[in-house]
């Protein structure tokens, strides 16, 4: 027989332990529900429909013209009446104000009538997109007209043709968020193509071209007949299906990180609701062992509590529900600039559902064992003398292997990546285990400790209080800060590497696509000073006679032997490089063909001096044996290939240079106005402009990770919280005794906050030292870049946690402190 | 001479819509070294007095003095030295410290004081009260009989002058109880300590010097031991 009124006595009796675990459910609904439902609507709004994302059926994508055979096929296919094609080619070019006095790196996009074959292309007039592109115009982006002071109807200069703009583009179906670009789009019509002479051969240009087949239900048999006439070329034929998005693996590496964050906030919100039940049902001892001695079964106990659990809960529920409500208005600003103004951020019903099924899962999981130990109360509690037994049993051991079992699975379906998902719990595993360790070993160090001070010795006294729950709270904490100050150091160091700091006479404006007969006079224009670097653009086929699967390759998250590469030939080292591996470069005595290789090749598969790669260049295999492998003594973005030939190998292959130079930033706009004109198929990248733009989307998705791993600081503090509470009666206790003999209120105050400030300032220096390391190996082995402690910043993130948890700390025994000597003692008396 | 005094002291508890008058005008007079034990039944009222007579309670309406200092009016921090110098409490619920041990707890008054030689001073106390094994082991470690002892010797570290006992023997069996009560005499006579003892036990009551029956909140009689 459920009793009611014993569940409602329960909750009525322990407001403060109710409300924090309402509180850390609340907190990981609204976790689950705001990521779930930023997919949702990502996905929806963005991803759903992938064909207009691709604006195609079938995308053929070359870095160069498609071969022969592969083009026949189109034409066939097209004769036949079973698709439609149009091409469009997309590269970088510098474009420039007629009078030639302004010049803009711009990503242009050519294309052929057609495009879209789904999606629209909105323009500011309104008007449709065939009607305004025609030859002779451009459609540009606002952006362009504010950077070049131009508006509608005035005239820009494009490789060797000039265009007027025609229009303005609002959005583009399959670009739907730009901030990949180095530059503002042009669209320019196919028929304007030859005329720019931008396109010819060894320029850096993707050659698409897009199928709508007539019949959906031969989709795959036209793809597969496509895929077969492109042979082995790199000629990549994927159906709107398979095709990997750029958009959609950028949303799907942010929501990577962030599903990483909401799983580590879900677990420690869970460890809150466990230790907040334990306190709870702790108080209720001696009235548990009252009911067993009055003849109640265990199973009656349980299922009360359980009872109790589910409504609070539930509550918890709701209230994170109306949290995420409240969050979705506040996403649309964190966001901006990485999503489109279109997509309209909203809680999914999907997503809510999902996570009211996990939350209760989690409270479930969480809660089993508390409950499970009311078994464990005898009757003989009522006289106080029970004495805990050891907490790991057969029973907790199962239910921790439950636990980690549920947030494996967990983990595997939303990164939906078995060997990331491992190497996260792995990760996960380490960082709790070396607070653990740290933690305790922190506490023995305080143990024995006697200060002088008074205050400051009840202070660590009170660490160790019984039932004080001193250790699980600086594990908790500092895992949870570990985590924050990791995002940030790591964030600092990236900042210094590629944005904040270009080594003084590093270059700081790369040239590309230079043609050799241009070369000497284009290195006339820069002056001594600036590197020349050949360029001829070739594929991996086969490491040791193993072929390379292409495919397999590009779904890997980091850099890949799928793609195309930029080889060049030189007989030295560059001057931040050294070799690591092999006698020098290239050996002088071998007859064979040699390449060397940087150590980043190294660690995308294992290869060493005398094995060897096979490559596809321009068409031809060539197999070379690795001389050496060489590593770069210096981060940032200077120059540098990952396979070098010698001279002699490639010096005759069709090949682009590539130039770098250190430019006085006065000067890079007329420099770049000069070589526009004079080089109208060369493209100037200012560096210190792209790494600006890189570093403000840097930040911005720094600012989305760590938003959401706040979560779990938050789900820190309630543990702090709830530990306070639970030591509660112990503390008005003690604030009692010290007032009895004689301590003012200040002492009291003061051995209070010591106590707060000596767990904060634990739990900050071990994540502190958690983090260096982690960081440290991230940096270097992960980002491969140097590292920089930043001692100063990280003393900041110490003090400013300790400060956090002395305040919260306080700020709950404020009315501990205020209890009056006399009404706990007339408590006492009456007990 | 007068140590403690009150004039007209009444204390009421409210419980609902009830007003429970627990003490009713109350006045007495304490000398100083004399030991006095309040007797009552349950729900005479007499702890409460204690209380107000510590000062760890305000009566409703009257005055009580300690040495000519009226403390009824004064705040908690301005009753904090005499709680520490003046006052010293045993109780029937002992109230050590859990976190510290025996030595640290009877040593924490004297801490507070700043008194430099308070450890000599504890230990000496503790190894008077039969304790000196025991002073490195925590309250939960001590029997009820060793956990008053200790609570006596931080009663008396900073040479109160008067001690404060509500029910001291209360949780103690009758050997133990006795043993306590003869130890808080000897140290009692020892320092010409004021003793005020609450206690509902007979027994204990004939070895006092005065005796305050409390009934319903009244003195309903106070008389002198011969």
């Amino acid at each position: 027989m459920v009793n009611l009124r014993f569940i409602g006595r329960q909750m009525s009796g322990a407001k403060s332990q109710c409300s924090v675990f309402v509180l850390c459910v609340a907190l990981s609904m609204i976790t689950l529900v705001s990521l779930g439902s930023f997919r949702q609507s990502v996905e929806s709004s963005l991803l759903r429909d992938a064909r207009s994302l691709h604006a195609a059926d079938i995308i053929i994508h070359a870095h160069a013209e498609p071969p022969a055979p592969l083009q026949s096929a189109v034409a066939d296919l097209e004769r036949g009446g079973e698709i439609k094609s149009a091409r469009f080619w997309e590269f970088y070019s510098v474009v420039q104000k007629e009078g030639g006095e302004d010049s803009l790196l711009s990503n242009l996009k050519v294309v052929e009538p057609g495009y879209p074959f789904y999606g629209k292309v909105l323009l500011a007039s309104g008007r449709p997109f065939r009607e305004q592109l025609t030859p002779g115009s451009l459609i540009v982006d606002q952006a362009l007209l504010d950077r070049l002071r131009i508006g509608v109807g005035d005239k820009l200069r494009v490789g060797q043709a000039t265009l007027t703009v025609r229009d303005v583009l609002l959005q583009e179906p399959d670009r739907p968020v730009n901030f990949f670009a180095l530059g503002p789009r042009v669209f320019v019509s196919a028929a304007d193509r030859e005329a720019l002479g931008l396109t010819g051969r060894g320029s850096r240009v993707d050659h698409v071209t897009l199928i709508k087949v007539k019949a959906p239900k031969d989709l795959r048999k036209t793809a597969a007949v496509l895929r077969a006439a492109a042979g082995d070329s790199r000629v990549r034929v994927e159906t709107y299906r398979n095709a990997g998005s750029r958009v959609k693996r950028f949303f799907d590496n942010l929501l990577f990180f962030l599903n990483l964050s909401g799983i580590f906030t879900l677990l420690l919100s869970g460890f809150g609701i466990q230790s907040t039940l334990f306190a709870l049902l702790k108080e209720q001892e001696r009235t548990i062992a009252v009911m067993k001695a009055l003849g109640a079964r265990s199973r009656f106990i349980i299922g009360h509590f359980l009872g109790v659990t589910l409504i609070l809960g539930f509550i918890g529920t709701m209230i994170g529900l109306a949290g995420s409500l409240a969050l979705q208005s506040f996403l649309p600003t964190l966001f901006s600039g990485l999503i489109p103004a279109q997509v309209t951020l909203k809680v999914s019903p999907f997503a809510v559902a999902q996570g009211m099924l996990i939350g209760l899962l989690v409270v479930l999981l969480f809660t089993a064992l508390p409950l499970y130990r009311l078994k464990e109360v005898k009757p003989r509690a009522i006289f106080g003398k029970e004495e805990s037994g050891s907490i790991w049993n057969r029973a907790t051991w199962i239910i921790a292997g439950a636990g980690a079992l549920f947030f494996l699975s967990m983990v595997l379906i939303r990164l939906r990546d078995l060997k990331t998902g491992l190497y996260f719990m792995l990760a996960l595993t380490l960082l709790i285990l070396a607070a653990y360790l740290l933690a305790r070993l922190t506490l023995r160090m305080l143990r024995g400790r006697e200060p002088e001070s008074l205050p400051l010795r009840q202070a660590l006294k009170g660490l160790f209080r019984p039932h004080n729950a001193s250790l699980s709270i600086i594990v908790t904490l500092s895992a949870a800060l570990a985590v924050i100050f990791s995002i940030t150091l790591v964030e600092k160091n990236l900042d210094a590497s590629f944005i904040d700091s270009f080594p003084p006479g590093a270059p700081n404006v790369f040239f590309i696509d230079i043609q050799p007969g241009q070369k000497e006079e284009f290195a006339r224009m820069l002056g001594p000073g600036a590197g020349h670097y050949p360029i001829v653009r070739g594929t991996v086929s086969a490491v040791n006679g193993t072929p390379i699967d292409p495919e397999q390759e590009r779904r890997s998250r980091g850099d890949n032997l799928g793609r195309e590469f930029n080889l060049t030939y030189r007989d030295r080292l560059l001057s931040d490089e050294r070799l690591i591996s092999g006698a020098s470069l290239f050996r002088g005595d071998s007859p064979e063909t040699q390449v060397s290789v940087l150590d980043t090749v190294v660690k995308m598969r294992k290869m060493k001096v005398g094995d060897t790669i096979t490559f596809r260049i321009q068409g031809v295999p060539v197999t070379a044996r690795i001389s050496s492998v060489r590593t770069r003594t210096s981060g940032g973005l200077t120059p540098y290939f990952y396979f070098v030939f010698p001279q002699a190998v490639l010096s005759d292959a069709p090949h682009t240079v590539f130039s770098a130079a250190r430019i006085e930033k006065e000067r890079i706009s007329d420099l770049q106005n000069r070589i526009v004109a004079r080089f109208p198929n060369v493209s100037v990248i200012d560096l210190t402009e792209t790494v600006t733009v890189f570093g403000r989307i840097m930040a911005r998705l720094s600012t989305i990770v760590r938003f959401f791993t706040s979560f779990s600081i938050a789900a820190g503090v309630l543990i702090v919280v709830s530990s306070i509470f639970a030591t509660r009666h112990a503390r008005i206790r003690e604030a009692v005794f010290f007032t009895m003999l004689g301590a003012k209120k200040r002492f009291v105050f003061v051995v209070f906050a010591a106590e707060n400030l000596l767990l904060g300032l634990a739990s900050g220096i071990i994540a502190l030292f958690i983090s260096q390391v982690g960081s440290l190996i991230i940096c270097r082995r992960a980002l491969d870049m140097s590292y920089h402690p930043y001692l100063g910043e990280s003393l900041l993130l110490v003090l400013a946690t300790t400060l956090l948890v002395m305040l919260v700390g306080l700020a709950i025994s404020i009315p501990i402190l205020r209890q009056k000597p006399v009404v706990f003692l007339r408590e006492q008396t009456d007990e | 001479m007068t140590i403690l005094q009150t004039r007209g002291v009444a204390k009421n508890y409210r419980i609902g819509n009830r007003e429970i008058k627990v003490l009713d005008e109350i006045s007495l007079e304490v000398a100083r070294g004399e030991f006095l034990v309040v007797k009552g039944e349950s729900g005479s009222g007499k702890s409460t007095l204690l209380t107000i007579l510590s000062g760890l309670d305000r009566p409703d309406q009257g005055r009580v003095f300690i040495e000519d200092l009226d403390i009824t009016d004064l705040n908690e921090d301005a009753l904090a030295p005499l709680r520490n110098t003046t006052f010293g409490f045993v109780f029937q619920s002992f109230h050590l410290v859990p976190s510290l041990t025996a030595l640290e707890n009877v040593m924490f008054p004297a801490e507070l004081r700043g008194d430099p030689d308070a450890r000599g001073k504890a230990e000496a106390l503790l190894g008077r009260t039969g304790l000196a094994a025991r002073m490195s082991n925590f309250p939960h470690q001590l029997s009820g009989g060793e956990k008053q002892r200790c609570a006596i010797c931080r009663a008396l570290i900073n040479d109160p002058r008067i001690i404060f006992a509500d029910e001291p023997t209360g949780n103690l069996d009758s050997i133990n109880g006795a043993a306590v009560l003869q130890l808080l005499l000897e140290l009692q006579r020892e320092r010409g300590t004021t003793l005020i003892l609450v206690t509902h036990s007979p027994e204990i009551a004939q070895s006092a010097d005065r005796v305050v029956t409390l009934k319903d909140g009244r003195v309903v009689s106070d008389q002198t031991n011969g």
